[in-house]
């Protein structure tokens, strides 16, 4: 008898399964004074290119694209439980991707969607081989790869070697220049906004309860069915690819482009912002980085402020941002969003139905996947 | 339906599992026991492809299975409730079931991403199936509940929905009724007599030989990695080899 039939055969004797009164009860958790925050939010961020000034333009388009690259990470790490120490080699690669093109006289929008597909098949080739580590090895691997990449765009004169690319033109479609920064700004928000649908689209569907699933234990994921390596795999190349494609709006922003742009720190600093926001939360993602880089840009506005002393820009740049760092992850180690939306949860919605005292529940093991979510 | 031969696996050069051969006929409720450490669970493993076997083959409905990684045999049909809790953590007990009908329906990462029709005919396929077997089991009214939060004998229900959600034809399930009490082991053991009444092939380590006796059509017995004895409930009971090899391992 085959599967099909015989199961037909079970739901015709069964009859379908109850309607119950938690049937309708949305999977995001959220209260809806929280989705309302969340479009304003949006509506909000769109607003804001009109009202900034030069300087506030500039850190709004680093905060949207470095939020790309971070949302990216947070997938990785949080449902693949796979950490990527490289993951500015994909913000290059889709930069000197659409570079390059736009370089030969292709249309820069053309440029703009090559260098996340470039980013992907990269990130597919190399995942193959790193994805069989895990934990630091992977992580010393991925830097590896880090070295190896700016080692290698050194040499290559297509790439423009130690000196780099000059004069990328500014980005434009169909003829309609929108090179300026407001224009610019507004095409990050766009990319961020394509960014942040995709994940939460992948969060929430099949594949996405899969990630979620291996994320615990890739054991029981593969007895379910779920093809493991390969879909690793797929995020792996889908942050690559948001990487990619932040990094090719970069590149039409600061005009060029040369090796020294993305030393191995920036890797680093990505997955902090992760980090800081909460692994495996597209809303930690974009809280993380807006926190750091205003932090950070805060700490250097005061640290050559006049009346400071010579050592203040050193010493508020690494040692105050370091202790922040430190005393966000020691207090909060999944992360600031995860913390704050289970108090929100707790207070907003009816307690959950629990056959336990959920208030009595370690608060250490709600919210997200950690870091390294395996058994 | 499960052809098992010469199946041998060993840990350091200590054989848990040495020169297995049984049959376990189509729609049969095959029972395992044997004292501790007598390789049952490494048995299950070689047959779901969580652990390579050293030695041996194993056929399901006459294909040759053992060289497949675990998801492609899950996709043959077999189905394992491991001994050790398996749950998937910050889901609710309905998302951890949903995984469970993952093969049930076909929708990937381009459909999911672009909100095709196939993505939302996949949900309501899967979430229609998850709640069923829910219900089966008697967990559907913590349906919303997270999983981790459940005690300790509703998540080994739990994850016997998990694995019946994916429709299996081979079901393998270790020790799923240790921990229960006798009102969850009642509730199990009609669960189980309800899928062999729909055709499944179920495989079940169990300690409680009555447990076993009540459910079983026949029953292997393991020590020290080897089958030493099979057959109907009551005659395995009498062996004397069964009885030496459970006073044996009993000894101090
Ligand atoms: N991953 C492993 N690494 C090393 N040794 C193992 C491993 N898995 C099992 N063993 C050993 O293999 C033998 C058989 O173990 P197995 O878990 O299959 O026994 P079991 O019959 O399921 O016992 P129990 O009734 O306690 O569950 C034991 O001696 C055990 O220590
Ligand atoms: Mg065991």
């Amino acid at each position: 008898m085959s599967i099909s039939a015989r199961h037909g055969a079970r739901q015709a004797r069964r009859g379908p399964a109850e309607p119950h009164a938690a049937y309708a009860r949305p999977r995001t958790g959220l209260p809806s004074p929280v989705l309302g925050g969340i479009a304003a939010t949006a509506l909000a961020t769109l607003l804001l290119p009109l009202v900034l000034d030069r300087g506030g333009l500039a850190l709004y388009i680093d905060i949207a694209l470095s939020a790309c690259v971070v949302v990216g990470i947070s997938l990785l790490m949080g449902f693949a439980g796979q950490v990527s120490l490289g993951q500015a080699v994909f913000f290059a690669i889709g930069g000197y991707t659409a570079a390059v093109l736009v370089l030969n006289d292709v249309p820069p929008l053309v440029g703009l969607l090559a260098a996340p597909v470039a980013a992907g098949l990269v990130a597919l080739l190399l995942g193959v081989p790193l994805l069989r580590l895990h934990g630091h090895h992977l992580a010393f691997a991925t830097i590896a790869v880090h070295l190896i990449f700016l080692v290698v765009v050194q040499q290559s004169d297509t790439l423009g070697g130690n000196v780099g690319l000059m004069g990328i033109p500014g980005f434009s479609v169909g003829g309609i220049d929108l090179a300026d920064h407001r224009s610019i700004a507004f095409v990050s928000w766009g990319v961020l906004a394509v960014v942040v649908l995709v994940s939460h689209n992948v969060i929430t569907s099949r594949p996405g309860r899969a990630l979620r699933a291996l994320a615990t234990s890739e054991t029981a994921a593969e007895s379910a069915g779920i093809p493991v390596g390969r879909y690793k795999l797929t995020v792996f190349a889908l942050s690559a690819a948001f990487a990619g494609l932040a990094g090719s709006v970069w590149a039409y922003y600061v005009g060029f482009l040369s090796p020294g742009m993305f030393p191995v720190s920036m890797s680093i600093t990505f997955v902090v912002m992760a980090a800081v926001g909460g692994m495996g939360s597209i809303w930690g993602a974009l809280f993380g980085t807006t926190a750091v880089k205003l932090i950070v840009s805060y700490l250097g506005m005061l640290g050559t402020a006049g009346g400071m002393p010579d050592y203040a820009p050193a010493v508020l740049s690494y040692a105050v941002y370091g202790l922040l760092l430190i005393l966000i992850l020691l207090f909060l180690p999944h992360g600031v969003v995860p913390a704050l939306r289970d108090r929100i949860v707790r207070r907003w919605s009816a307690p959950p139905r629990t056959p336990l005292d959920t208030a009595g529940r370690d608060p250490g093991k709600a919210g997200l996947p950690p870091a390294n979510g395996r058994p | 339906m499960l052809h098992v031969a010469g199946l041998t696996r060993s840990f350091g050069g200590v054989y848990a599992v040495r020169d297995v051969a049984l049959d376990v006929a189509d729609g049969e409720t095959r029972g395992v026991i044997g004292p501790n450490g007598a390789g049952k669970s490494t048995l299950f493993n070689l047959i779901s492809g969580h652990l390579p076997p050293e030695r041996g083959r194993v056929e399901l409905a006459g294909d040759r299975i053992d060289r497949l990684p675990p998801h492609r045999r899950a996709k043959r049909g077999v189905s394992i409730v491991f001994q050790s809790a398996r749950i998937f953590r910050h889901m609710t007990v309905r998302e951890n079931v949903m995984v469970g009908a993952h093969l049930r329906a076909r929708s990937g990462f381009p459909s999911a991403v672009l909100r095709l029709p196939s993505h939302f005919a996949a949900e309501r396929t899967i979430r229609a199936l998850a709640e069923e077997a829910l219900d089966r089991v008697g967990l559907l009214e913590w349906a919303d509940s997270d999983a981790e939060s459940l005690p300790l004998g509703q998540q080994r229900a739990m994850q016997v929905a998990r694995a019946v959600c994916a429709d299996p034809r081979l079901l393998l399930l270790d020790e799923p009724a240790s921990g229960l009490r006798a009102q969850e082991r009642e509730r199990l053991a009609r669960v189980i007599e309800e899928l062999k009444s729909t055709g499944v092939t179920t495989m079940l380590i169990e300690h409680d030989v009555a447990f076993v006796s009540r459910l079983a059509d026949r029953v292997t017995v393991m020590d020290l990695g080897r089958v030493i004895a099979a057959g109907a409930p009551d005659d395995v009971r009498s062996d004397p080899k069964v009885i030496t090899a459970y006073l044996g391992s009993e000894e101090p």
